[in-house]
């Protein structure tokens, strides 16, 4: 800037002065009366709001959908554009430019002239950075995946899960009510004589966070392997949560499970004639024992299966995943253990569920839902029943 | 606006003054006073409740000699769960019932050890000695021995656990 | 009386003059925009009180950290109150500094010869994140853990040195406990003594300055 332009600044700053005001009273008035509504803001806010009770930190659940706090979610959200190759463009060249930037605007923008319109070019680069990071700010709350269908957290839910984690994981051992016996067929612990571990004694004297810690840490000296996944098993820390608080109720006659929970968790049977919709049936399937692994974020051929639309329309291999009426469809070959080769033999697709195949009224549930079409309310298939009947 | 505090008794100057004080005294109390309890809360909660503890029957506790008891309580400070430790020791005497006494030493609260040999209690730490009934020989000690109010119920022994 | 006092102080402090300084001076007759750099400052001053508060009870371990939040908000009087104003104001601050921001950068008030504002004001933006960014890891839940995870893993993805950048960030290969040591330091040591510094300049520079003006069209 060159020295005249300096002093004619001077000059027009020194004018406004005087046609200004006091420091003190007038502008710390003004200050003092918008921190004054700020403040009322912050109380509201912990009063009202309060802040959200978040579980503890737990370093093996790695299904926690990470979210960063709000002023870094235009960030977060910009890096899904930003090809994996030349991730860290956007990660580290970019923000390093614009702080550069920012700092040397000053010395960038050496035009002697403040009035907006007299520099449109500077405000509308700005204008638009600003609208981006709006923009993608709320684009990212609006893509964050809700978190009630990521994790069990009713108590039904929970219950739910837990039995059906009872029934996969310990149902060899310690048999369908926990009574133990004799094991066969378990590789390593044949022929292990296993006691109760339903019976009074058992339940009543063991607390929730004692069969937690034998869960996850297990009894190797009487062959009980560990099942935390910090410990080489399976089970996240709030799957093992479900599962002590299925036995709880199940086992333990002190305590009472809530009644609309007993009921809700369950997965309907199916009558002989009856035909399954997605709403009634197969939601709650997927949610059982698919929706881990087969939602945003997960390695799973992009196939989610978090609505009726995802189930039927995503997934790397959408045209054979359901084909109406076709039990050759994937998905009825996956869950009933077989995987899916491509045309040079490998493997692209897995038996579903990977761990252990569903009971079989399930994948019945499953054959007989494509076979009619794969209706998505309880109305369509109803329909369809009384059609069939006709 | 600036005409309406143009009046002689109040001019704007000493109306915003006002202003500013009031709204800054507000601010100041509705943090400062909460966040003075929130600093003392920890002391202001009910002291706990005084508890009997159960030694056990009487009969358990041998004619004339002091017999250690040790127990612990579980007690919730904050977030931190922690177990106390407590020896006391039972002197049965025949027709003078019963005393406890504290092993805390009334002059540092170190363990007091009972010495059968000498027939006296000896802290470890400043050598001071008690008597079997918990007077003091010799040593820094202010006081005799702490004892503990004891009630019997069907022919258990309990104390009185007071806090502090 | 207390005119004596003053005045006794006076002649020893020269109140006066401050007050000449910092209060009695002419400014410009500006718009409500302008009072946002001090309401970053009273959010700023807010933080500072609640922060401090809040590490009476605070304890940054895995262990306890959780434990040691979740007694603030339930079983410590008013905790709810000083953990929230904490909470909502770190976000208010963040939106309220960048706002401040955007009027600087609208009016042209970055120019001469306010320069040297602007940059610390930057300093301050950027050590403002830095303080959300540390402060969000503390209390050790689900959602701070992961966050951190990933915002590290950012930083970690630089060629060449990122990996040793997000060593230097979490302590060692893993988030751990001494990730969470060094971000309290940082959050409640390391980038308030920094940030004290700078506001102070901050403000010393607006005061020498004066408030800029609002600029007519043909300037």
């Amino acid at each position: 800037m060159k020295e005249e332009q300096k002093k004619a600044y001077k000059r027009k700053y020194e004018q406004a002065k005087r046609k200004g005001v006091k420091f003190w009273p007038d502008i710390i008035y003004k200050d003092l009366l918008v921190s004054f509504g700020i403040f009322i803001l912050l109380v509201g806010l912990a009063a009202f709001v309060g802040v959200a009770v978040e579980p503890k930190a737990d370093p093996s659940d790695a299904s926690y959908v990470p979210r960063p706090e709000w002023y870094f979610l235009f960030l977060f959200e910009f890096l899904k554009f930003v090809p994996g190759k030349i991730e860290w463009i956007g990660t580290f060249v970019l923000p390093v430019l614009v702080i550069l930037v920012l700092f040397a605007l000053p010395f960038l923008d050496r035009n002697p002239l403040r009035h907006w319109k007299n520099r449109l070019t500077g405000i509308s680069i700005m204008g638009v950075v600003v609208l981006g990071m709006v923009g993608l700010t709320v684009r990212s709350v609006l893509t964050t995946p809700k978190k009630e269908e990521a994790v069990a957290s009713t108590i039904q839910e929970k219950y739910a899960l837990g039995e059906d984690l009872y029934s996969v994981n310990c149902v060899e051992c310690h048999g369908p009510d926990g009574e133990g016996g004799v094991i066969a067929g378990v590789e390593g612990l044949e022929g292990v004589d296993l006691k109760s571990i339903s019976s009074r004694d058992e339940i009543y004297t063991r607390s929730d966070e004692t069969l937690a810690a034998i869960i996850d840490y297990g009894q190797q000296d009487q062959g009980m392997p560990p099942f935390g996944l910090a410990y080489g098993g399976e089970l996240k820390k709030s799957e093992i949560d479900a599962l002590v608080m299925y036995m709880r109720y199940t086992w333990d006659d002190r305590v009472e499970l809530p009644s609309d929970a007993a009921s809700a968790g369950a997965i309907p049977e199916l009558s002989a004639e009856e035909i399954p919709s997605y709403e009634v049936h197969i939601s709650r399937l997927a949610k059982r024992y698919c929706i881990s692994c087969h939602r945003p974020g997960k390695e799973n051929n992009n196939y989610l299966m978090g609505s009726y639309q995802e189930m039927l329309t995503s997934g790397d291999n959408a045209d054979h995943n359901l084909i109406p009426g076709d039990l050759d469809s994937y998905l009825i070959l996956a869950i009933n253990g077989q995987s899916i080769l491509d045309e040079n033999g490998e493997e692209i697709i897995q038996r579903m569920p990977p761990t252990k195949m569903m009971k079989e009224e399930y994948i019945h549930i499953f054959e007989v839902w494509v076979l009619n079409g794969m209706p998505e309310t309880a109305s369509d298939a109803e329909a369809l029943t009384v059609q069939g009947q006709e | 606006m600036s005409s309406k505090y143009r009046s002689p008794a109040m001019d704007r100057r000493s109306f915003v003054k006002i202003i500013s004080s009031a709204l800054g005294s507000l601010m100041a109390a509705v943090v400062g006073l909460p966040a003075i309890q929130y600093f003392i809360s920890p002391s202001l909660g009910k002291e706990e409740e005084d508890e009997w503890i159960s030694l056990g029957p009487l009969e358990n506790y041998p004619l004339d000699t002091p017999t250690q008891f040790n127990f612990s309580l579980n007690k919730v400070n904050g977030w931190e769960k922690s177990s106390h430790s407590y020896g006391v020791f039972v002197l049965r005497e025949e027709g003078k019932g019963v005393v406890v006494y504290s092993d805390v030493c009334t002059h540092l609260s170190c363990r007091l050890n009972w010495i059968p040999e000498e027939e006296e209690y000896l802290c470890p730490c400043h050598a001071a000695r008690f008597d079997k009934h918990g007077n003091l020989i010799s040593g820094p000690p202010p006081r005799p021995m702490d004892r503990f109010e004891t009630k019997l119920d069907e022919g258990q022994l309990f104390i009185h656990l007071k806090e502090g | 009386m207390a005119q004596n006092v003053y005045d006794w102080l006076d002649e020893r402090l020269g109140l006066q003059a401050i007050y000449d300084a910092i209060l009695d001076r002419e400014v410009p007759k500006v718009n409500w925009w302008f009072t946002l750099g001090s309401a970053s400052l009273f959010l700023g001053l807010m933080q500072g009180i609640t922060g401090i508060l809040l590490s009476v009870y605070y304890v940054p371990t895995p262990d306890h950290a959780y434990d040691s939040i979740t007694y603030i908000m339930t079983g410590v009087k008013f905790g709810w109150l000083i953990l929230g104003i904490h909470h909502w104001g770190a976000s208010l601050l963040i939106l309220t500094a960048f706002i401040h921001m955007l009027r600087v950068f609208f009016y042209g008030a970055y120019k001469y010869p306010r320069e040297v504002t602007w940059i610390t004001g930057v300093m301050l933006l950027i050590g403002a994140l830095g303080m959300g960014f540390t402060g969000y890891l503390l209390p050790w839940n689900q959602r701070s853990y992961w966050a951190t995870t990933v915002g590290t893993e950012i930083a970690g993805s630089v060629p060449g040195i990122g990996n040793i950048i997000l060593r230097i960030l979490r302590g060692g290969t893993d988030l751990s406990a001494l990730t969470l040591s060094r971000f309290f330091s940082l959050h409640i040591w390391i980038f308030p003594a920094i940030l004290l510094a700078v506001v102070l300049t901050h403000l010393y520079l607006v005061i020498r300055l004066g408030i800029s003006n609002i600029p007519d069209e043909d300037s």
